[in-house]
């Protein structure tokens, strides 16, 4: 930009910035290079990998069933659906029963990760655009889950609670009723969060319209989950390519139809109904049985290539397991939603100003856990 | 020594007005300190928390462990700053907020008021001072997102000053008269104004809001965009001198609100400055009550909401309170 | 217009609702059985089998034995790097004597890395604590010895 009579220039200059890796709302430690006219964003380049652990190389290293801790810290906030991708991938390989009561257990809990999950974008998304309550009052609800996680699993956030062929445990007495005393108290809270965020004239000013990008550019960036569904393209590995015992509940896929932030936003919402109402189905059918299958002491899957992709929180969450038939995973590939949906960010960022990068960036929900890996 | 408005200055007057400045001071200081306990604590109760509770009964003295923290902090001046500038800045910003607290009538007796003709147009002259300080202290932090906040800050406050005094114009229309203390007067012959302003009361609010930074139009000190905003790198009581002009300035918004529209210390029964006391705590509860509950605006869509629906507004309520004013 | 006036009633309706705090310090919070917390380790039930230390996915185990004048294998030393420990728990799953398991104390901050490794007499002093502070959990045969967890938890 410059001001000019014709004559007399006023020189004006491109500034960088570095938005994180300490800055308050970059989710963690990640870094956004930005170029930035005035307060207008010329160009941005994320910079990430600070917290990179190389999960892929030690699994290398490490027998599947140790692999599986190390899962729970990809996507952190959703550690029991990494722990399931693990499991699938590995029990489809080998081709491995599961007992219908186990299978059950695991879509109860996967479900109330994907809602505890939610909520927490729901209210880190609401911080970042500004308002301090929403993020206070989901905790409270996340907590709800938390807390029965920790009474299945033993553990809050890291629970290393799948295994290969089932569960670690069986759920406690009493503990599907409190899921079933759990589920109205989850329909309340989201109707405050409803009341309080979806129709404040605020937040739908400041998000509507906001990072808009098309079906074409979301599949050409390879984007899944909520990011692709909300430009209206119905995509759900539950319904599309139904794993474990999807096929057996009535939910239906929402979809967005603008591909901006509120979409993306309310989209979280209605799904986090949707699998309220998995889980209440779940909880009338589920079956007495065993919590594990028959699983050899050494669990080794056959020589060959195998991929298996599960709906995660933020997308598609697959893990590509190349096995020279040992105990060891030859070679471990994690397909991360997160750093395959933050991919499109420079191109949503050009041309937005300072505070829509955090209200785009916000909107895209990426754990850092699992863009780094 | 108590009527130095009235009368020629002197020595004796002029110690009427230190002592006067000095119990003012601490009175606000003792305000600052209690809006900022109330803040924490009422925030803290509608996000169903406890708030502050460990220093002194119900956490009483958090603020001044806060206060007292900030002041034996190391004074911090980065190597990059310009030296002159960033020290002075908070003082340049903090001196006119204080005195802006000068026409506001505490109470019936007005004591320690400056019976100013013109009570409003000084508060208004003075609260535009403080955007220089707050600007000069992201220019000289050498900051980029000390200088992003201050350029946002300037920007609002500048639309912002507008409709604000727009909507006072309203008020001053009805009361014919610019002092403040008429202003009162006049609520205590008819009814408080914010019946027949409610359309200037409600652009008041919303530009008070945007005047003082507070959310929803807190872009000057976004946290989860700018960081902290125009005082990115201070520290220590530089920093402390920078909140507390926030906190003054809430208090004295608190109090030209309660006098302009509610009647300031007028009314039945109770004392004036109890009266006062009440309103401007109502006031300051609706902020923090606003603040819990809205996320912030967005930056370009500030400018064009305070000159295209605020100040249409505002005029349109000038217009109509005019043409009433002729008629009946 | 309304949406605005909503969500202030939301947030007005917070006010009188009992608060979640949990005042920390004072007050402990209640973990359930499971809860994997720092381990506590029973020396005179290990075999030496080694289980433990080969499925830590961070290897953080490291034990010695010494075959007894019984030709059974007695623990000399058990040392726990809690500076690494992950507290997956994948070594109380594997142990056949259940000679190590998790407890619920969970406050390890200290000064240094060094008084994060924890020998076997600090694992069997906890043992003693959570014994304590858990006599519900434990059932007693017909001697009057304390013999095992409650069942529900062992596999």
């Amino acid at each position: 930009m410059s001001l000019s009579d014709g004559k007399t220039q006023l020189r004006t200059e491109e500034m960088i910035l570095n938005v994180g890796p300490q800055h308050p709302s970059t989710h963690g430690v990640f870094r956004l290079v930005v170029k930035l006219d005035g307060e207008t964003v010329v160009e941005a380049e994320p910079v990430i990998g600070y917290l990179h652990r190389g999960t892929e190389k030690i699994a290398e290293d490490l027998q599947y069933t140790q692999i599986i801790p190390y899962t729970d810290r990809l996507d952190y906030l959703a550690a029991m659906l990494n722990n399931y991708a693990l499991c699938h991938t590995v029990e489809e390989a080998m081709e491995m029963e599961i007992p219908e009561h186990a299978e059950y257990l695991r879509v109860i809990i996967m479900e109330m990760q994907r809602i505890a999950s939610h909520m927490l974008f729901i209210g880190a998304y609401l911080l970042d655009l500004g308002a301090m309550s929403p993020f206070l009052y989901v905790f409270i609800s996340r907590e709800r889950i938390v807390e029965l996680f920790n009474e299945i699993s033993g553990a809050r956030l890291t629970y290393n609670f799948m295994r290969i062929g089932g569960l670690r445990f069986d759920a406690p007495n009493g503990w599907l009723q409190k899921v079933r005393d759990l589920v109205p108290q989850l329909r309340a809270d989201l109707k405050l969060c409803q009341d309080l965020i979806t129709g404040n004239e605020i937040f739908l000013n400041r998000v509507r319209g906001l990072g808009v990008y098309t079906t074409e550019q979301a599949l050409a960036y390879g984007m899944s989950g909520i990011n692709l569904r909300s430009t209206g393209f119905k995509w759900d590995l539950r319904k599309t390519k139904p794993y474990s015992i999807y096929d057996k509940f009535d939910f239906e896929i929402p979809v967005g139809q603008n591909g901006d932030c509120f979409d993306r936003y309310y989209l979280h919402m209605q799904e986090m109904e949707q699998s309220v109402r998995i889980i209440e189905q779940a909880l009338d059918d589920i079956p007495d049985g065993p919590f594990i299958g028959k699983v050899p002491k050494f669990v080794r899957v056959p020589a060959g290539e195998y991929y298996t992709g599960i709906e995660g929180a933020k997308g598609e969450l697959g893990f590509y397991i190349v096995s020279d038939g040992k105990d060891k995973p030859y070679r471990m590939k994690i397909r991360k939603p997160s750093f395959v949906n933050l991919q499109m960010l420079p191109e949503l960022l050009k041309g937005q100003n300072m505070a829509n990068v955090i209200a785009i960036l916000g909107a895209i929900d990426i754990v850092l856990g699992e863009v780094d890996a | 020594m108590w009527n130095w408005a009235t009368h020629p200055v002197s020595w004796l007057s002029f110690l009427g007005m230190l002592i006067g400045t000095v119990v003012i001071l601490l009175l606000t200081l003792v305000v600052v300190m209690y809006s900022i306990y109330w803040q924490r604590k009422f925030i803290g109760w509608i996000q169903l928390r406890i708030g502050p509770n460990r220093v002194g009964p119900f956490g009483l003295l958090q603020t001044a462990a806060d206060v007292f923290k900030l002041l034996i902090k190391e004074d911090i001046i980065p190597n990059k700053v310009d030296r002159v500038l960033f020290m002075i800045a908070p003082i340049i910003a903090f001196v006119p907020s204080f005195m802006a607290l000068s026409v506001i009538p505490f109470s019936r007796t007005h004591v320690f008021t400056a019976n100013i003709a013109v009570g409003a147009l000084f508060y208004l002259a003075l609260s535009a001072i403080t955007i220089h300080g707050v600007m000069i202290g992201g220019w000289a932090s050498n900051n980029k997102y000390a200088l992003i906040g201050s350029m946002r800050s300037a920007a609002q406050m500048l639309s912002f000053e507008i409709p604000l005094g727009m909507s006072i114009v309203g008020v001053v229309l009805m009361a014919g008269s610019i002092n403040l203390n008429d202003i009162i007067a006049g609520q205590q012959h008819s009814v408080w104004y914010i019946i027949p302003q409610v359309l200037g009361c409600i652009v008041f609010l919303i530009a008070s809001t945007g005047e003082l930074n507070r959310t929803p139009f807190d872009l000057p000190e976004a946290e989860s965009e700018l960081v902290a905003g125009y005082h990115t790198e201070y520290s220590g009581f530089r920093f402390a001198f920078f909140m507390l002009t926030e906190y003054v300035y809430l208090f004295a918004m608190a109090g030209l609100f309660a006098t302009l529209f509610l009647g300031g210390w007028s009314g039945p029964w109770l004392p004036g400055w109890l009266w006062f006391a009440i309103k401007a705590l109502i006031y300051i509860t609706f902020q923090f009550w606003v603040q819990a509950t809205m996320p912030r605006m967005r930056v370009d869509k500030v400018m064009p909401f305070a000159w295209k629906v605020l100040l249409p507004l505002a005029l349109f309520n000038l217009v109509i309170t005019a043409v009433l004013k002729a008629v009946l | 217009m309304f949406g605005f006036m909503k969500g202030l009633g939301v947030t007005l309706r917070q006010l009188p609702k009992k608060k979640v705090t949990l005042m920390y310090p004072e007050q402990k919070p209640v973990w359930p059985e499971r809860f994997r917390g720092v381990h506590r380790f029973i020396p005179d039930l290990c075999i030496v089998c080694n289980q433990c230390a080969r499925v830590c996915p961070t290897d953080c185990i490291s034990l010695s034995g010494t075959r007894g004048p019984d030709k059974k294998m007695r623990i000399d030393t058990y040392d726990i790097n809690f500076d690494i420990c992950i507290l997956c728990s994948l070594c109380t799953d594997v142990c056949p004597t259940e000679s190590i398991l998790m407890s619920d104390t969970f406050e390890l901050a200290t000064y240094s890395r060094d008084n994060l490794y924890l020998d076997m007499h600090w694992l069997y002093e906890n043992e003693l604590a959570y014994e304590r502070n858990h006599p519900e959990r434990f059932v007693k045969d017909a001697e009057g010895n304390v013999e095992s967890e409650k069942a529900g938890d062992a596999e």
